[in-house]
C-alpha cells in the first residue's frame, strides 16, 4: 500500500498517538534521549508500535523524531544508526498489515539564521542525512516545527534526496501563529507550492481548540490536512493532559467535518485516544469543498492575498542611482536594509529586489541581501534578476513564497525559468516580449502573455501564480503605445484571467512634472485591471493613488484603511520651511535631532567645503559628546543618538560628494565583526554608528563570522584595523581562533578586541593589540591606528 | 501571563545611568520603546520541579532526571534544599525582530529597547518564581544559572531538553550555548521545608566579576 493509494482508499486516515508519553509511562527519565531506546530498548518501541496499530493506526511514526546529529551530539550512536533501527522497529510491527511506517523528523533543535546561527545549508545537510538514513519508511513526515525556513530545508532535503511523499505539519499557537511568528496561510501557500502531500497541525493545543487553525488551512490550500494535536492542555507540575479519550475523538470529529483527512495524536495520547478516534470516525463520510485558493504571496510572517491593488516597492534597485550603487559595491547591506524599511513604512507590501551590478558577485550579493532583508521585514519579496542562477539561488533561501521576476516569450527564457518558479514553488512575472523585441500592439502582447500562460500550466505552475507584465514604454517617445499597454493588460486580465503587473515609473521618462503623469498612468492602469503596481512607494502620489483605488473600488471596506492612512493628517501646513535660523551641526548632534542635523548640513554644503564641515563642526561636536559620556555626564544611549544625528550629517555630505563624483569622506576601513558563534550583535553595531559618524569606512561582516572571512576581507580591502567581538565565555575561543589566523596569515593589521566577557589581561592573553572597553574608546583606538 | 508595564529603573541601570535620573528626551525614548515592546512581548516560562538526591562534592543529582548539576557552587546553592526546581522564561521571538530593525532604523531606540528587553525577561522570572512558589509552598532560593559559578554553561542544552523547552515555550540553544529568542533565562533555585539564610549572591562565585560593568562602580548586578 502506498500513502496515495491510502488517500483513496480510505474516507480517514488515521496517525498513531504520542511516543514520547508511551515511553516515560515506561520510566524513561526527563533529559534522556528517547532514539537511543531504538538500539538499547527495541521491545518497547515496537510493542508501543503495536498497540497502536491494534487501535487502528493507518500509519505509524517511527521513533526518529530527534535523531539528529545536532541533538545526538553526545550520543554514542549516530543519526544513520538510530534512524535505521528506528524505521526497523516500526517497518516489524506493521509487517502483515496494510500500515505504512513514516519516517518521522522533528526540529533540528536549534533555530535558524537570523534569529539563530544554524545556516540554511547546515539545516539541509542535517535533514538530508536523516532522510537517506531513513529510506525503507514508505512517507516521510516533517512535524512539530516552528520555523518555515527549517521546514523548507527539510522539504527540500526531502526533495532532493527521496520520491517518498511527504508530510508536514507545524505546532501553531492559539493565536494562529507557531513560536517563530509562521502563519498558517504561509505554511499552506509555502508548502504547496513545494509540492508537499499533506499538511496540517500537530501538537499544539487540544483538538477543541484548533477550529480556527484547521479553518484557515482549508481556506488556503487544496491538498489533504492533517491534524495530530495534543490530549488538551499540560499542567505546568506534572506534565500530564487534561482531556480523556472520549473527549479527545469527539472533538477530532469536529476537525474531520471541517474538512481534516488524516487524524491521529500528540502528547498525551496513547492507544485508547487512537482506538476511540478511529471508532468514532469508523462510518463518518470525508466530504470536504473545493475551495478556490486565492492568488497570494508570502513570507514567513505575512501572506499578502493578490485579491486587490498591492504596492510593490521598486527601490531595491541600483538602475541610475549612484548611492545604490556605491552601496552594493562596499557591500553596505544596511543601507539596502533601510531602503527596505523606508519602503514598506510608506505602504509597500512587497519589495522587489535587483542587486544587478556589472561588477560584483550577483549571486551572492542576492542571497545576502534577500537574507538580510527577510529579517528586517516580513513583506514578501518579488526576486528580480536576468541571470536563471541568481534566481535559483535566492528561490533556494527565500523564507516563503516569493515572485520571481520574470520570464519572458523568448523559449531561452520559457525553458530556464519556469522549471525554477515550479521547483521551488513562487509566483512569476511574465513579460510580454520575445526574440523580437516588445510588440507594438495590444494584440501581439497578449498572445504573448498566453503562450506564456499555457506554458507555464503545462509544467504544473497554477494560473493563479502567473502574472502578466504588459510592459509600460516612455510616453515621450512612443505616446500612442500608452493605450496599447493599458489595453494588453485588460485582455490578459478579463481574457486569460491572470494578474496583472506594471512597473509605472517609465512611464514619465523624460517629461516635467513625473509624478503627475505617473500616478494619472497609474490610476488609467488601476482602473483597467491592474493588480501589481511597482512603484515608487515613497512618493505619496503614487502610494495615495493606490490606496484611493483600493477604497473608490470598494476593496477597502468601510474605508478603513484609507482613513487609517491619512485621517490623522493634520492640513498641509505652510510649506516645511526647513530649518530654523539658529539651528546649528552642533546643536542638533548634542540633541541627537536627525532631521534637523541633515538639513542644516544640506544647508551649510551651499557655501561650505564638506571636508570642512566634517572636521570643523561634526568631529568636534563629536568629540564633545565622546568626554561627556567619559565624565559621566552623558549616557550611553545620547552618545548613540548624537552619533545617529551625525550618521544623518554625514548621509547628506556623502551623497553631495558621490553626486559631484568627488572623493571619499572615509579617514580609513576597519573591519567589525562579531566572533563565529556568537549571534549578539547589538554591541558591535553600537561601535560601528560610532566609528563611521568619525568618518571612517566601516566594513561590518556581521556576527557569527567564520575566521576565514575576517582575514579574506582584511587582505582584500587592505584594512589596518579590524575590530572583534564576543558577548559569552563560550565564544572567546572563536575571538582567539580569529586572531590567530589573523597573525598566521600575517595580515597587517592592527586588532582591537571588545565585549561583557573581556578583560584587558585576557584580551592581551589571546593577542590583541587593544582592549576597547566601551564603544567610545573604539573611536580613541582608531584614531591613534588610522589617525 | 502579560506584562503590563516594563521595569525602567532596571533598564536605566544596563545603560549605566547609576541611579541618575533620565532627562526628558530619554524619558520619551523610554515611553516609545515600551510601548513597541509590550506589543511584541509574549512572555512564557516552563518548569519542573525535582526531588534533590543527592548533593555531593561534584554536584547534585535530581531524582528522576538525567540532568546532573555539576559543581560546587551549586551544591553550596541548594543546600537544605530538599527540592529544586527548574526554570526557562522567555519573552518570545517578537522582540528580538523589534530590535533588529531598530538597529537599521533608529540605534539609540533600538539600545534603549534591548535593556528594557532584558529587564522584561527578569520580571517574566521574578513573576514565574512567585508563581511556582506560591504552588508549591516552602522557602526559595534566589535563581542560578547554567554559566554561574563553576556550574558549566554547556548543561543548558540538556537542561532545556529537560524542561522540553524548545516545544512547549520556543527556547533553544546554539552551538555556543547561546539561548534563542535572546531574551530567556533558565535558571534552577532550590526550595527548602524551612527558612532560609538569606544568603546574598557572592560575587566571588560569579565568573563575570572580573569584567562586571556593575562591581567597577561599586554596584551589583542585582541577582
Amino acid at each position: 500500500m502506498e500513502f496515495k493509494q491510502l488517500l483513496d482508499k480510505k474516507e480517514f486516515i488515521i496517525l498513531d498517538g504520542a511516543m514520547g508519553t508511551m515511553l516515560q509511562r515506561k520510566g524513561m527519565k526527563p533529559g534522556a534521549v528517547p532514539e537511543e531506546l531504538n538500539i538499547t530498548c527495541p521491545e518497547w518501541i515496537e510493542e508501543i508500535h503495536s498497540s497502536y496499530i491494534r487501535a487502528g493506526a493507518d500509519i505509524v511514526y517511527a521513533n526518529t523524531f530527534g535523531a539528529n546529529r545536532y541533538k545526538l551530539a553526545d550520543s554514542e550512536f549516530s543519526a544513520e544508526q538510530l534512524i535505521k533501527a528506528g524505521v526497523g522497529i516500526a517497518k516489524k510491527a506493521a509487517q502483515g498489515k496494510d500500515t505504512l511506517v513514516a519516517l518521522d523528523i522533528g526540529p533540528i533543535g536549534q533555530l535558524l539564521e537570523p534569529a539563530g546561527s544554524l545556516t540554511f545549508e547546515e539545516a539541509y545537510d542535517m535533514f538530508r542525512e536523516m532522510v537517506i538514513a531513513g529510506s525503507k519508511a514508505d512517507i516521510i513526515v516533517f512535524e512539530t516545527m516552528t520555523d518555515l525556513y527549517e521546514l523548507k530545508a527539510a522539504v527540500l532535503a526531502a526533495r532532493e534526496n527521496s520520491s517518498k511523499p511527504i508530510a508536514c505539519t507545524m505546532t501553531f499557537e492559539e493565536n494562529g501563529r507557531t513560536f517563530t511568528g509562521c502563519e498558517v496561510s504561509a505554511m499552506a501557500v509555502t508548502m504547496e507550492g513545494l509540492g508537499v502531500d499533506a499538511v496540517g497541525v500537530n501538537c499544539s493545543l487540544g483538538p477543541d481548540r484548533l477550529a480556527e487553525v484547521v479553518g484557515e488551512f482549508a481556506r488556503w490550500t487544496n491538498l489533504p490536512i492533517i491534524a495530530k494535536p495534543n490530549a488538551g492542555l499540560p499542567d505546568p507540575e506534572t506534565d500530564l493532559y487534561d482531556m480523556t479519550a472520549e473527549q479527545f475523538a469527539q472533538e477530532m470529529k469536529k476537525l474531520a467535518a471541517m474538512g481534516v483527512k488524516i487524524l491521529g495524536g500528540c502528547c498525551g495520547t496513547d492507544p485508547e485516544f487512537i482506538s476511540r478516534l478511529s471508532g468514532l470516525l469508523g462510518n463518518e463520510k470525508y466530504q470536504r469543498p473545493v475551495p478556490e485558493i486565492p492568488a497570494a504571496v508570502c513570507s514567513y510572517g505575512r501572506t499578502v492575498a493578490i485579491d486587490r491593488p498591492r504596492i510593490i516597492g521598486e527601490r531595491i534597485n541600483p538602475t541610475g542611482k549612484k548611492v545604490f550603487k556605491a552601496a552594493l559595491i562596499n557591500k553596505d547591506i544596511d543601507y539596502i536594509l533601510s531602503q527596505a524599511i523606508e519602503q514598506t513604512s510608506a505602504g509597500a507590501e512587497i519589495l522587489d529586489v535587483n542587486v544587478g551590478l556589472p561588477d560584483i558577485d550577483e549571486k551572492q550579493m542576492m542571497v545576502t541581501a534577500v537574507k538580510a532583508i527577510q529579517s528586517v521585514t516580513d513583506a514578501p519579496l518579488q526576486i528580480d534578476s536576468t541571470l536563471p542562477e541568481v534566481l535559483e539561488s535566492a528561490l533556494r533561501i527565500y523564507n516563503g513564497k516569493p515572485i520571481v521576476n520574470s520570464v519572458n516569450g523568448e523559449e531561452k527564457s520559457l525553458s530556464t525559468v519556469l522549471p525554477l518558479v515550479k521547483k521551488y514553488g513562487a509566483a512569476v512575472v511574465g513579460l510580454t516580449l520575445d526574440e523580437n523585441g516588445i510588440p507594438k500592439t495590444a494584440e501581439e502582447r497578449f498572445a504573448i502573455a498566453k503562450r506564456i500562460m499555457e506554458r507555464a500550466v503545462s509544467i504544473g505552475i497554477p494560473k493563479r501564480d502567473i502574472f502578466i507584465d504588459c510592459l509600460t514604454l516612455t510616453a515621450s517617445a512612443e505616446q500612442k503605445g500608452v493605450m496599447e499597454t493599458v489595453n494588453a493588460l485588460r485582455r490578459v486580465k478579463t481574457e486569460l484571467g491572470l494578474k496583472t503587473v506594471l512597473g509605472v515609473s517609465n512611464i514619465s521618462f523624460g517629461l516635467p512634472n513625473r509624478e503627475l503623469i505617473n500616478s494619472t498612468f497609474l490610476s488609467v492602469a488601476l482602473a483597467n485591471g491592474l493588480d501589481l503596481p511597482i512603484i515608487n512607494p515613497n512618493a505619496a502620489a503614487m502610494t495615495g493613488a493606490v490606496r484611493a483605488y483600493r477604497l473608490l473600488a470598494a476593496y477597502d471596506e468601510n474605508s478603513i484603511e484609507y482613513i487609517s492612512a491619512y485621517g490623522g493628517e493634520k492640513p498641509a501646513a505652510a510649506a516645511d520651511s526647513g530649518v530654523s535660523k539658529d539651528m546649528t551641526v552642533g546643536y542638533a548632534l548634542e540633541h541627537g535631532l536627525r532631521s534637523e542635523g541633515a538639513k542644516v548640513t544640506a544647508k551649510l554644503l551651499e557655501t561650505t567645503d564638506p571636508m570642512d564641515i566634517v572636521n570643523e563642526m561634526l568631529i568636534p561636536a563629536l568629540d564633545k559628546a565622546g568626554e561627556d559620556f567619559e565624565k559621566g555626564r552623558i549616557f550611553l544611549p545620547q552618545l548613540i543618538q548624537t552619533a545617529g544625528a551625525a550618521q544623518a550629517c554625514f548621509e547628506v555630505i556623502k551623497k553631495h560628494m558621490t553626486s559631484k563624483g568627488g572623493g571619499q569622506v572615509s579617514k580609513g576601513k576597519i573591519i567589525l565583526a562579531t566572533v563565529k558563534g556568537d549571534i549578539h550583535d547589538i554591541g558591535k553595531n553600537i561601535v560601528k554608528v560610532l566609528l563611521e559618524n568619525y568618518g571612517y569606512q566601516v566594513i561590518d561582516l556581521g556576527r557569527d563570522v567564520d575566521y576565514q572571512r575576517v582575514v579574506d576581507a582584511a587582505i582584500e580591502n587592505d584594512v589596518h584595523l579590524v575590530g572583534l567581538s564576543a558577548l559569552m565565555t563560550t565564544t572567546l575561543p572563536s575571538m582567539e581562533e580569529t586572531i590567530r589566523l589573523l597573525h598566521e596569515n600575517n595580515v597587517d593589521c592592527k586588532i582591537m578586541v571588545g565585549g561583557a566577557v573581556l578583560t584587558y589581561d585576557y584580551a592581551m592573553k589571546i593577542g590583541a593589540d587593544f582592549y576597547s572597553k566601551d564603544a567610545k574608546e573604539s573611536v580613541d583606538i582608531a584614531k591613534k591606528v588610522l589617525g | 501571563m502579560r506584562l503590563e508595564k516594563l521595569c525602567r529603573e532596571e533598564a536605566l541601570r544596563y545603560m549605566g545611568y547609576r541611579g541618575n535620573a533620565p532627562d526628558s528626551a530619554m524619558t520619551a525614548l523610554l515611553d516609545q520603546a515600551e510601548e513597541q515592546l509590550l506589543r511584541v512581548i509574549e512572555p512564557k516560562y516552563v518548569y519542573r520541579i525535582f526531588d534533590v538526591e543527592n548533593i555531593g562534592a561534584q554536584g547534585v543529582s535530581l531524582k528522576d532526571c538525567e540532568l546532573f548539576l555539576e559543581g560546587k557552587d551549586i551544591a553550596v546553592h541548594l543546600e537544605g534544599c530538599r527540592r529544586a526546581a527548574l526554570m526557562a522564561c522567555t519573552i518570545s521571538g517578537g522582540a528580538d525582530r523589534l530590535i533588529r530593525i531598530n538597529q537599521i532604523r533608529n540605534m539609540t531606540l533600538a539600545y534603549v529597547m534591548d535593556s528594557l528587553a532584558s529587564a522584561a525577561v527578569e520580571q517574566v522570572c521574578n513573576a514565574a518564581q512567585q508563581e511556582i512558589a506560591s504552588q508549591t509552598g516552602g522557602y526559595c532560593t534566589w535563581r542560578f544559572s547554567c554559566g554561574y559559578g563553576d556550574l558549566p554553561i554547556e548543561s543548558q542544552k540538556k537542561f532545556l531538553t529537560v524542561l522540553n523547552a524548545q516545544k512547549r515555550i520556543g527556547v533553544s540553544v546554539s552551538d555556543s550555548f547561546m539561548m534563542t529568542p535572546t531574551k530567556s533565562v533558565t535558571a534552577v533555585f532550590g526550595i527548602s521545608d524551612s527558612p532560609l539564610d538569606k544568603k546574598r549572591s557572592d560575587c566571588e562565585s560569579c565568573n563575570m566579576k572580573d569584567s562586571c560593568k556593575f562591581r567597577k562602580t561599586g554596584e551589583r548586578c542585582g541577582i
